[in-house]
């Protein structure tokens, strides 16, 4: 039987886990091709594709551009058995489109003699829409100023509204963190 | 008469029917049927004014006869984004919510102005619903295509204005500015487009969307063209609030004064595109057809993006509300989802932008003293496709919408004057404008040196439609 979870292994495979999530934000592509095992018994199922050896995924690698933007590793789960053979599992949220999604990832590691560990089974689907981290509190905010301003939000916009509020929140971080001098007053009308 | 008149542009249809070359009649039948048989190719326009555009033209025609001069404009077609007033016509502002509005009462200011400068309106172009895109891929209508390519996006939101004359349906188009929507579309149509100094036009009739930073502007395949169109247009006017009252100055007279006494400069940091891209390549033509070396670097532009950002998601949203609260269900997904958080931001976000806007205006106002003209990318890539989600800047990976924008926003958030100068298409690369900046008050001299650009073959507008 071999040892389940050394960990000296499990450390091994999430740094090889981690390089790749960095591979995948980058599109590195030498660097995916090669954390996948070069045979043609390697196989890849991606979202919308089945890929049998490392001449189809590699082929797919260069063709396409990756649609997914601010990927986070929500729960990863990595089992090694022995010193050679080890799964990772893990959970993401990823925005796709604008919406958030939860994004499942299964990679099979077996390490050779000559090449060291290599990915020899992945698998990648799509999971349902998602709210991000903060979700939970954007949604109360929807719910508490949507009542203040007297604008019915429906059930099925509560999410993607609040998805935009969080957008929002992201992208004037820079003003809210800026340190205006004392005294500046808005503008009654504009001047150039 | 044979003269194809889609190949000329304003100025000369001006000159060919006040010499009685050809009358304003032909030209406008001209102009309507190009427009018919381009319109499945385009899908630019909502609404053809014919009888408007047939009547217009006898007048010019009618008053030459008579002896009386004519206009700068004489018998020039033009278009408007559907978001101007035209007497008896609904304004539609991209929207299907507008249609149940009731007909414009009397034309928009500009457009009166383009009027009684004897020009002839054809009719009514696409635009983004309610101006809030940058791709004029709109939800009821469908996606206004590009001239170069028919898969590939006009931009937006004024995309039918910067398709109808790149195509040579009009020489002149109006459109309207608040983050880009003037110099977007100039970019990947490969227009010339000018979004003067905040508040230097007249919007009075034009529906709003972020009354802190909308402009209109015009749009033109020539240098002299959208000068000319641009005088015709200015002067104060009670009816917009911030239309300034300084009177017009008419800029057509010093176009030919060349770079004398000028000091040209690049943006850097923040403006900097990506290396070895379309962006990259047309700046540094531009840059080096003007001897523009130095690089100016300004600072917090990452929070005056953010500044602009949200006064548009406040203003936006508050100014939908009403119509939020009783017709959600017709809005575009796209615009109504973002209106709404928009109208939900607690005022301390709006009050610090605004706050922002006063205090970067001034630092931004401390460069001018050393320099005259700034260049930037309008653009980050040249056109996008149609329905393309996202696209590669920087490294990374983002979403098209919100970042075709990324370089225009920063600057029409201080309502610096703006000519989008395009880059023509060559070998099979596609168009893509640079943005030549100014001071306040400066459209004189951004258009003398979009002439020198022009005059060198550097920037261009010909007449395109492929495929």
């Amino acid at each position: 039987m071999p040892v389940l979870n050394d960990p000296a292994t499990v450390s091994e495979i999430a740094s090889l886990h981690d390089a790749y999530e960095r591979a995948l934000a980058a599109n590195d592509i030498p660097a995916l091709n090669g954390a996948f095992w070069d045979s043609p018994h390697v196989v890849r199922f991606g979202v919308h594709e089945q890929l049998y050896g490392a001449e189809e995924i590699a082929a797919f690698r260069q063709n396409s551009a990756p649609v997914f933007t601010e990927r986070t590793l929500v729960r990863r789960q990595i089992t090694t058995f022995g010193a050679d053979h080890a799964n990772v599992m893990c959970e993401a949220t990823q925005r796709v489109g604008g919406r958030w999604r939860t994004n499942r990832q299964t990679q099979v590691w077996v390490r050779f003699p000559d090449c060291g560990w290599r990915i020899v089974a992945a698998h990648v689907s799509a999971g349902p829409a998602a709210m991000p981290p903060q979700g939970e509190a954007a949604l109360q905010w929807v719910d508490a100023a949507s009542a203040a301003v007297r604008l019915t939000v429906p059930p099925d916009l509560r999410e993607p509204v609040a998805q935009q509020l969080l957008r929002i929140e992201s992208i004037v971080g820079p003003l809210l963190a800026f340190n205006l001098p004392d005294g500046v007053e808005p503008p009654a009308v504009f001047t150039p | 008469m044979n003269t194809l008149f889609h190949e000329l542009g304003a100025a000369e249809i001006a000159s060919g029917v006040a010499s009685g070359r050809w009358t304003a009649r032909a030209v406008a039948e001209a102009a309507l049927d190009r427009l018919g048989s381009t319109h499945s190719r385009l899908n630019a326009f909502t609404l053809v004014t014919s009888q408007r555009a047939l009547a217009e033209a006898d007048a010019v025609d009618a008053a030459l006869a008579d002896g009386r001069p004519a206009g700068p404009l004489a018998g020039v077609p033009y278009s408007v984004k559907n978001l101007f007033d035209l007497a008896g016509e609904v304004t539609l502002a991209g929207s299907r919510i507008q249609a149940s509005a009731g007909p414009a009462g009397a034309d928009a200011t500009a457009v009166r102005r383009l009027s009684a400068a004897g020009a002839v309106c054809l009719g009514a172009v696409n635009m983004g619903e309610y101006a809030y895109d940058f791709v004029t891929e709109n939800a009821h209508v469908g996606a206004t295509r590009n001239p170069h390519d028919g898969a590939r996006s006009a931009g937006g939101s004024s995309g039918g204005s910067a398709a109808s004359v790149a195509a040579g349906v009009v020489p002149l188009s109006l459109g309207t500015d608040t983050n880009g929507s003037i110099r977007v579309p100039s970019s990947l149509c490969g227009t010339w487009g000018l979004k003067p100094t905040y508040g230097r036009l007249s919007r009075a009739g034009a529906f709003p969307f972020v009354g802190s930073l909308d402009h209109i502007g015009p749009f033109a395949r020539s240098v002299r063209d959208l000068a000319l169109c641009y005088d015709v247009m200015q002067g104060p006017d009670d009816q917009d609030p911030v239309c300034t009252g300084r009177p017009a100055e008419p800029v057509s007279a010093t176009l030919e004064r060349g770079l004398e006494g000028l000091r040209l400069g690049v943006l850097g940091s923040y403006f900097t595109p990506d290396a070895g891209g379309p962006a990259e390549r047309a700046v540094q033509r531009v840059a080096t057809a003007l001897g523009a070396t130095r690089v100016v670097e300004l600072p917090h532009v990452e929070a005056a993006r953010a500044a602009a950002f949200a006064i548009t998601a406040c203003e936006g949203g508050q100014l939908h509300l009403p119509r939020l609260r009783t017709r959600l269900r017709e809005f575009d997904p796209a615009a109504r989802d973002r209106l709404i958080a928009g109208a939900l931001l607690p005022a301390s976000h709006y009050l610090q932008a605004q706050r922002f806007r006063c205090w970067w205006r001034d630092v931004v106002r401390s460069f001018f003293r050393d320099v005259d003209v700034l260049l930037a990318p309008a653009t980050p890539v040249a056109a996008t496709r149609i329905g393309q989600e996202t696209m590669r800047v920087r490294g990374s990976e983002v979403l098209v919408r919100p970042n075709l924008g990324v370089y225009t926003q920063p600057i029409s958030f201080l309502g610096l004057p703006v000519v989008a100068a395009p880059v023509p298409e060559s070998d099979g690369v596609l168009p893509i404008a640079v943005q030549l900046i100014g001071a306040p008050w400066s459209e004189g001299v951004l258009l003398r040196v979009a002439r020198v650009l022009e005059a060198q073959g550097v920037c261009a507008s010909p007449v395109v439609l492929r495929n």
